[in-house]
């Protein structure tokens, strides 16, 4: 597995894990699947467990609700942010 | 017949909210360098209030900056800038307002009712009537608006501009427009810091009632400690889960227009050469990571991904901590300007 691929592998158990996503398996998301709205029961409650997350396990900051609309979009929108994040 | 095509030189930056977005980014235009921070402190834009007896969705509205439009009057007035606006009740003339105002070179402020912004992804899209944005050119039949929640540019369509323009519903915009018509020729940066700084600590510390300022987040703390006890967990949670969408919304990360304040804190300081205003940045940071804390709990106890420490007893704590925090930061803000007036 490449580490783009190890990167969305762990970002959807972590999604399904930490959002309690319940009937819903991490394989079963895709890379642009919209992460909010209704294929999988996310709001913007959640979003605030999920940057939280973020800045947890990849120690990413999103900064303003500009920024988390464009990033939490889908996984590979969260996958870009964090490897296109500068270097500390 | 169509108007013709034009394009202002418009330097489009992103901000975090369209209303100082705008502002700052017309008054930079104009020759005046002033950053969305600025733009929020001196418009005095921090604030705080519970309403419960106000009903937003049919649950009680909590506001964490001044209301909509009262940072951008604050903020030209004391800046010496001449803002003007106007408002429509024929659309068509709204339209060929816009159009000529761009034909003369000026950029123009629209409000506008976000839903019917046809470049917003879909999902994104709700009745909000007071978004903000410029307008600075035309192509092709559609405007040229530099929309400050997006990274650059965008194109919308005549007719998608005429509706958010006119959009109906509550605080309908009515086309209203503004547009800069006079520049000072000598701002008065620090003294529009001064009263900006001023004014935030007075609402916040002496606002009479109590919902308002630091008696409002300590009124929240308490309502909130209630509705676990007098609510069903789904009404408590119904409640809960509003004050946080008010508080991140689709997820900043925490209390945003606290982090703003600190920023424009610490912009504050190198302008009014006191150093003692870094450190109440740094105070004002640690009071938006303590309102984060508050969003990440109560988005658990919510979503029931709750700890057993995790409750609504603690959440109350959280708040009460903020007030306590708060309180001190403004006496000591509004106690330096007394100090070095």
């Amino acid at each position: 597995m490449s580490g783009e691929a190890a990167l969305k592998d762990r970002l959807k158990r972590l999604i399904v894990e930490e959002l309690n996503l319940v009937h819903v398996r991490p394989e079963e998301i895709g890379d642009d699947d919209p992460l909010f709205g209704d294929r999988f029961g996310l709001d913007s409650i959640d979003a605030v467990e999920l940057v939280f997350q973020l800045k947890k396990h990849f120690g990413v900051v999103i900064k303003n609700q500009s920024d988390g609309r464009t990033i939490l979009q889908s996984v590979n929108t969260i996958c870009a942010f964090i490897e296109n994040r500068p270097a500390a | 017949m169509n108007a013709p095509d034009v394009a202002i030189p418009f330097s489009h930056r992103q901000s975090a909210h369209c209303e100082t977005g705008v502002l700052s980014n017309l008054l930079r235009h104009h020759g005046l360098e002033v950053s969305e921070p600025m733009v929020f402190g001196i418009g005095a834009g921090l604030f705080f209030g519970y309403f419960p007896f106000i009903r937003l969705n049919r649950l009680p509205l909590t506001a964490f900056r001044a209301r909509t439009g009262a940072i951008m009057k604050r903020a030209v007035k004391r800046l010496g800038v001449a803002l003007t606006w106007e408002k429509f009740r024929d659309p068509g003339k709204g339209m060929a307002v816009l159009d000529r105002k761009l034909l003369e070179s000026v950029p123009v402020g629209c409000r506008t009712g976000a839903y019917w912004l046809s470049y917003f992804p879909e999902r994104y899209r709700f009745h909000f009537n007071m978004h903000n944005l410029v307008v600075f050119g035309r192509r092709d039949g559609a405007y040229l608006v530099s929309d400050p929640v997006f990274p650059e540019p965008v194109l919308c369509p005549e007719e998608d501009l005429k509706k958010a323009r006119f959009a109906r519903g509550i605080m309908a915009p009515r086309g209203r427009m503004y547009y800069v018509t006079g520049m000072p020729s000598q701002p008065d940066l620090r003294g529009a810091v001064r009263r900006g700084i001023t004014d935030v600590c007075r609402t916040m510390l002496k606002a009479p009632g109590p919902f308002l300022g630091v008696k409002g987040i300590r009124y929240l703390a308490t309502s909130v400690e209630r509705w676990a006890v007098r609510l069903e967990p789904r009404q408590a949670a119904l409640r809960l889960g509003q004050v946080i969408r008010m508080q991140e919304e689709i997820g900043t990360g925490g209390g945003g227009f606290r982090f703003i304040y600190a920023a424009f804190l610490q912009e504050a300081a190198g302008l009014l050469q006191d150093d003692r205003l870094l450190t109440l940045s740094e105070r004002m940071t640690a009071v938006g990571d303590r309102w984060r804390e508050f969003a990440l709990v109560g988005s658990r106890i919510c979503k029931q991904r709750a700890g057993a420490a995790e409750t609504y007893a603690g959440l109350a704590d959280i708040l009460r901590r903020c007030a306590d925090a708060e309180t001190g930061l403004y006496r000591d803000l509004a106690a330096r300007m007394e100090a070095t007036r």
